[in-house]
C-alpha cells in the first residue's frame, strides 16, 4: 500500500514538474540557490580585505622577524 | 479534559491531554527538565508518550521523589517516591564537583541559575559589565541579548532555567560585508586585551572571561545589524524594526546592576520571542523562519562546519596518547623521499604521525582545526625536545588559511605536506582551501602527500566518499602535478578502497 502511494506520488509530481508550475518550481529554487552564492561572497570578500589590509605591509617587509610578528598577531586574532 | 500523569519508567513518561502545556520534572523538588506536552511527546493510542531526555539517561538509577507540575499554574500532577534502574541511592543530577544540574533551553545538562546562589552569579554580572566595557572600548554599543535581555526585562534577573549570558549588538553598518569586517576588527581588538575569543560566524564569537576563582567563563556576542527595514541579529532575528527602538540606547536591571539595553527592549525581545515573551517558557525553542536563516546562513556562516562533531570526538581523548606507530602514509612518504628534514601535518589529529616524525628528526608543524586534541602528543613532545610545533588551521576561514599558508611560504626551502583523511572529512571548500594551502607551503619545493577514502567498508563517522579523478582535477586546477596516484584495500579490511595522491606544484 505504502509503495503504491509513493508510485502514484513520484508519478504526480513528475506530471506537475512537466507543467509551468514545475518550471516555476525550478527556477526558483535555482533564484535562491544563486542568491545563496552572492550572499557568501560577503564573508569571503571580507576575508581577503581582512588579510590584505593586516598582512600585505608587514609581509612586503624584508625583516623576518617583522613578519613572524605580524603573522603570529593576526593568527592570534582569529 | 486536564493533563494527567499516567505512568512513570525508566524510558518515559506516559501523559494524557488533549491541550498544549509547559511542564516541569523535579527530582527532589528541584527542576530538572521542562518539555511542551503536545510538542514533545508522541502519540501513544489515545495519550502521549515522552521519552527522558538524552541528557539525564545517565543519571536514572536510584530513587528520587519525582515531581511533575504544570510550569505556569504550579498545579501538581505527579508527585511519588520513584525507582529508577536497580539502584538504592537518592539520584543526584549533580557534575563532577557535585554541583546541581538542569536542562537548560538547548537541552543541555548545566549549571543552571536557579541553583546558584547570589555569590556564585556575582561573578558572571562582573564578566558581563567586564565585556560591555571592553566592546564599549571598541566603539561597539552592547547590551544584554536574548535570554539575559529577557530575564532583565520580565524579572530583573537572570532566568532561572537558563545557563549562559549573552550579549548582543547592533552595528551602524548597513551591509553585511561591513559588518563582518567590524567584527573582525573587534575580535581583534578583545584579543589585544588578551581575551581569548573564539569565533562562531561572521558576526559571533565568544569571549572567554577569566573570573576570580580562576575558571573561565564564555560570553557569547551575537552581531547584528539593519538593512532596508529588517533587522537581523545572529543567531535568530530577522525582522522589520526601527533605529530608534535601538539607539540611543537605554538601561535595564538586572540582579541590581544598570545595564545597557536597547531603547524599547520590549520590540526587541518580541522580535527574539515572538509576543508571547511575556509568558515563561522554559523549554522555548526558536522557530526562526526559513527566509531568516537563510540569510543569516548565506551572509555569515559556514566556517565551522563540523567542528562541534571533532571537539566532541576530541573530547574524551585529549590527554591520552595515540598509536605512536607510523600510519602506511607516514612509511610511504619515508619510503619514497627518507625522513623529511621539515615536514606539515595537517589535519595532524591527535598528532600520532607527527609526532612520529618528529621522532624519526624532522621538524614538524602539525596543523589541525582542533588543535588540543594533540595535547597529549604536544606534552610528550615537549618532555622529549622534539621539534613539533602544533597550530590551528581552519580551511574553512580563508583568513587562517592564507595567514599559515603565508607563514610558511615566507620560511624557504622546501618540505613535505602530509593530509591523511583531511580531503575526505572537509568540505569542498575546506578542499580548495586545502590545495591552496599547500600550494603556499610547497612554494620552494616538495611534494604534497594524501590520502583519502574513496568506496567500501563500513561508513565512519566525519569521512566521506571522495574519487581519485575528482582529487586529481582539484588538484591540477589548483595548479598542481600529480606525481603519483594509487588506490589499495586499507590493511586488514578488504574492499575498504583507500585512495592516495601525491602532487607537486613547479617551483
Amino acid at each position: 500500500m505504502a509503495d503504491v502511494r509513493a508510485r502514484l506520488k513520484g508519478a504526480a509530481r513528475r506530471a506537475v514538474s512537466r507543467t509551468p508550475v514545475g518550471e516555476l518550481v525550478r527556477r526558483v529554487e535555482a533564484l535562491e540557490s544563486e542568491i545563496e552564492e552572492l550572499r557568501q561572497q560577503n564573508l569571503r570578500l571580507a576575508e581577503i580585505a581582512d588579510v590584505v589590509q593586516e598582512l600585505l605591509v608587514p609581509l612586503s617587509s624584508r625583516d623576518q622577524a617583522r613578519v613572524d610578528a605580524a603573522i603570529e598577531k593576526f593568527s592570534r586574532s582569529l | 479534559m486536564p493533563v494527567s500523569v499516567l505512568s512513570v519508567d525508566d524510558a518515559g513518561l506516559t501523559l494524557s491531554s488533549a491541550d498544549e502545556v509547559i511542564l516541569d520534572v523535579l527530582f527532589d523538588g528541584r527542576r530538572i527538565w521542562s518539555f511542551w506536552l503536545l510538542r514533545d511527546s508522541r502519540p501513544k493510542g489515545s495519550n502521549r508518550r515522552i521519552a527522558w531526555a538524552a541528557s539525564l539517561e545517565k543519571f536514572l538509577d536510584g530513587q528520587t521523589r519525582l515531581g511533575v507540575v504544570e510550569h505556569l499554574s504550579g498545579r501538581v500532577l505527579y508527585d511519588e517516591e520513584t525507582r529508577f534502574g536497580s539502584g538504592n541511592g537518592r539520584i543526584a543530577v549533580v557534575n563532577d564537583e557535585g554541583k546541581p544540574l538542569g536542562i537548560d533551553k538547548s537541552g543541555r545538562m548545566a549549571q543552571t541559575f536557579d541553583t546558584r546562589s547570589e555569590e556564585h552569579v556575582a561573578p558572571l554580572l562582573d564578566s558581563i559589565e567586564e565585556v560591555l566595557a571592553a566592546l564599549a572600548e571598541a566603539g561597539i554599543e552592547a547590551f544584554p541579548a536574548y535570554g539575559t535581555l529577557l530575564g532583565a526585562v520580565r524579572e530583573q534577573h537572570l532566568i532561572g532555567h537558563d545557563s549562559d549570558a549573552d550579549l548582543g549588538y547592533v552595528s551602524r553598518h548597513g551591509h553585511p560585508y561591513d559588518v563582518i569586517r567590524e567584527s573582525f576588527r573587534l575580535q581583534r581588538r578583545l584579543a589585544e586585551g588578551g581575551y581569548r575569543i573564539t569565533r562562531y560566524s561572521g558576526i559571533a564569537f565568544k569571549v572567554d572571561v577569566v573570573e576570580g576563582d580562576g575558571s573561565v567563563r564564555g560570553l557569547d556576542v551575537f552581531g547584528g545589524f539593519l538593512s532596508h527595514g529588517s533587522l537581523y541579529l545572529m543567531g535568530e532575528v530577522g525582522t522589520p524594526f526601527r533605529r530608534e527602538w535601538i539607539f540611543p540606547l537605554g538601561t535595564c536591571t538586572l540582579e541590581g546592576r544598570t545595564l545597557p539595553a536597547p531603547a524599547e527592549p520590549d520590540r526587541m525581545l518580541e522580535a527574539m520571542y515572538g509576543p508571547g515573551w511575556k509568558v515563561p517558557d522554559p523549554a522555548f525553542h526558536f522557530e526562526t523562519s526559513r527566509q531568516t536563516v537563510r540569510r543569516l546562513n548565506g551572509w555569515f556562516r559556514g566556517t565551522r562546519v563540523f567542528r562541534d562533531d571533532w571537539e566532541r570526538r576530541y573530547s574524551s581523548r585529549r590527554d591520552r596518547l595515540p598509536d605512536l606507530a607510523p600510519s602506511g602514509l607516514a612509511e610511504y612518504v619515508v619510503a619514497q623521499e627518507g625522513v623529511p628534514g621539515r615536514i606539515v601535518d595537517v589535519g595532524a589529529g591527535r598528532g600520532g604521525d607527527a609526532v612520529w616524525f618528529a621522532q624519526q628528526g624532522a621538524s614538524v608543524t602539525a596543523y589541525d582545526y582542533v588543535p588540543t586534541a594533540s595535547r597529549a602528543v604536544q606534552r610528550r613532545a615537549e618532555a622529549r625536545g622534539l621539534d613539533l610545533a602544533v597550530r590551528r588551521l581552519n580551511l574553512l576561514e580563508w583568513r587562517s588559511a592564507f595567514a599559515e599558508g603565508a607563514r610558511l611560504a615566507h620560511q624557504p626551502g622546501p618540505r613535505t605536506v602530509v593530509a591523511r583523511h583531511l580531503a575526505d572529512a572537509t568540505t569542498r571548500f575546506g578542499r580548495n582551501s586545502l590545495w591552496r594551502f599547500a600550494s603556499m607551503a610547497l612554494r620552494d619545493g616538495g611534494r604534497l602527500y594524501t590520502e583519502y577514502w574513496v568506496e567500501g567498508g563500513e561508513e565512519r563517522a566525519l569521512l566521506r566518499r571522495l574519487r581519485p579523478s575528482a582529487v586529481r582535477a582539484e588538484l591540477i586546477g589548483h595548479g598542481a602535478d600529480i606525481v603519483h596516484e594509487e588506490t589499495f584495500d586499507a590493511p586488514g579490511e578488504p574492499g575498504r578502497r583507500i585512495g592516495r595522491t601525491v602532487a607537486q606544484w613547479r617551483t
